[in-house]
């Protein structure tokens, strides 16, 4: 897992890395069960706060795309999908809200608004496939 | 207080009649990397002095890890290790001897560690002090206050003088093996970008005056620039606004909390509310800095006058 911060964007580090995180296996480069590096690990390497890794992987913990077992080793969780649709629309409602303000003010149509959803959530599904596809020439 | 490292309350020093340290009230968690930040002259080296028994302080108190400062001074400087500005140990002696000659003070000192650092920190051990580079001149003091076994560890200025290989060596060493257990430390510095990476609390002064304590995640999720086209608004209802400057079309707000709840009252006013973005430490800096000084000199009105002066 290769991270990368910017440690003077006005973004929080936890953020950040959280994010990456995220999209990392959001796009299938992290599978399900693989370990990640141990917050020391991660801080070594990125020169940071070894609190600032272990804030964001209990934020991931909590929010079921991590998982820690017993002894410290952390993995990407088996079923992240564990949570109750309501509550996955819940979260996900202040980006909507979000796109859905910026995209107005800029004058956008709601359908230009709305193609660029579709436009990201497919380069998440073919980097998905990319991903599985160099999996089984591997094995 | 068992959570609290460092906690000063209404700390005053007066050096000939000029005010290094103006009612300072710190308060430094046990096992956080605080950024104590100002610029030069701002405070800080009187205020870690006056920490450490160094200086006697005019007014206020003070504890260092539950030991209350002028009166508890042996039990904190056993727990405390302390990495001066320009980082002298006795020049001719090796670290090998330095070791030697440092570990008697501590009742906690583990040679294990010694020599565990300082072969994972690569320091050449029979060199003399004085020949060792600045950044491995750090190294050493880093490994005495690891095997000292300190549980807060003050570092005026650690990264002066390094070149940036050694800064991310510095910044390395002090992720891997420094911060964990339970362990506080207090890095003072104008080296915010430094700061900015590895810290988890700030505490920013000016004059001898604190202007901001917080956790730095908090601040950064916090502070706001918000760009508007319309009029300006001086005084908001739902939130600080730090700073105003205005070119006459736009408008820029430094805001403090609630942007979200600030860009709406713009709206409310007819403005139109162009841009809200985060803001990097900083920026933060600057803008704190800038607005004591607007309000010190003499505008007691502060963000209208900062509007006027810039049109």
């Amino acid at each position: 897992m290769l991270l990368h911060i910017n440690p003077s964007s006005g973004v929080p580090i936890y953020l950040q890395i959280e994010n990456q995180v995220k999209h990392y296996i959001a796009s299938g480069a992290m599978t399900p069960g693989e370990a990640l590096p141990s917050v020391r690990q991660v801080a070594a390497d990125l020169r940071i706060n070894p609190n600032t890794v272990a804030r964001a992987y209990q934020n991931l913990e909590r929010d079921g795309v991590l998982q820690t077992v017993p002894g410290g080793r952390t993995y990407v969780a088996e079923n992240p999908t564990g949570l109750l649709k309501s509550e996955k629309i819940r979260r996900l409602r202040p980006y909507a809200r979000q796109i859905a303000v910026e995209g107005t003010q800029l004058r956008l149509d709601p359908q230009e608004i709305i193609d660029l959803v579709w436009q990201e959530l497919n380069a998440l599904e073919e980097a998905h496939e990319r991903h599985s596809d160099l999996d089984r020439k591997a094995r | 207080m068992n959570d609290i490292a460092i906690w000063t309350e209404k700390l005053v020093k007066v050096y000939s009649q000029v005010k290094a340290v103006d009612e300072l009230s710190l308060h430094v968690p046990r096992g956080s990397v605080y950024g104590f930040l100002g610029r030069n002259g701002a405070g800080k080296t009187s205020t870690i002095k006056i920490l450490l028994g160094l200086a006697r302080p005019t007014a206020g108190q003070a504890t260092v890890l539950g030991f209350r400062v002028g009166h508890d001074q042996v039990a904190i400087l056993e727990r405390t290790a302390y990495v001066s500005e320009n980082k002298a140990l006795y020049g001719n002696l090796t670290a090998k001897e330095l070791v030697r000659f440092t570990r008697g003070f501590y009742p906690n000192w583990s040679d294990d560690a010694a020599t565990r650092y300082a072969r994972s920190f690569e320091i050449p051990m029979d060199r003399p002090f004085v020949k060792l580079s600045q950044g491995t001149r750090t190294k050493v003091y880093l490994l005495l206050a690891l095997a000292q076994g300190a549980d807060l560890l003050v570092l005026d200025e650690p990264t002066t003088g390094l070149d940036p290989v050694a800064v991310d060596e510095f910044l390395r060493i002090l992720g891997q093996d420094v911060v964990g257990e339970g362990r506080t430390v207090l890095i003072s510095s104008h080296q915010l970008s430094d700061v900015e990476q590895v810290a988890d609390h700030i505490g920013l002064i000016d004059h001898g005056r604190l202007l901001l304590e917080a956790r730095l995640d908090d601040i950064k999720s916090q502070f706001r620039l918000v760009t508007a086209a319309g009029n300006a608004l001086a005084q908001s209802r739902s939130t600080e606004v730090v700073s105003v400057t205005s070119d006459g079309n736009f408008c820029k707000y430094v805001v403090r909390q609630n942007a979200e709840a600030f860009a709406a009252e713009l709206r409310q006013q007819g403005a139109t509310v162009t841009d809200v973005s985060p803001l990097g430490l900083r920026e933060i800096f600057l803008e704190m800095v800038r607005k004591e000084e607007v309000c010190t000199s003499g505008n007691a009105a502060g963000i209208p006058a900062a509007v006027s002066s810039s049109f």
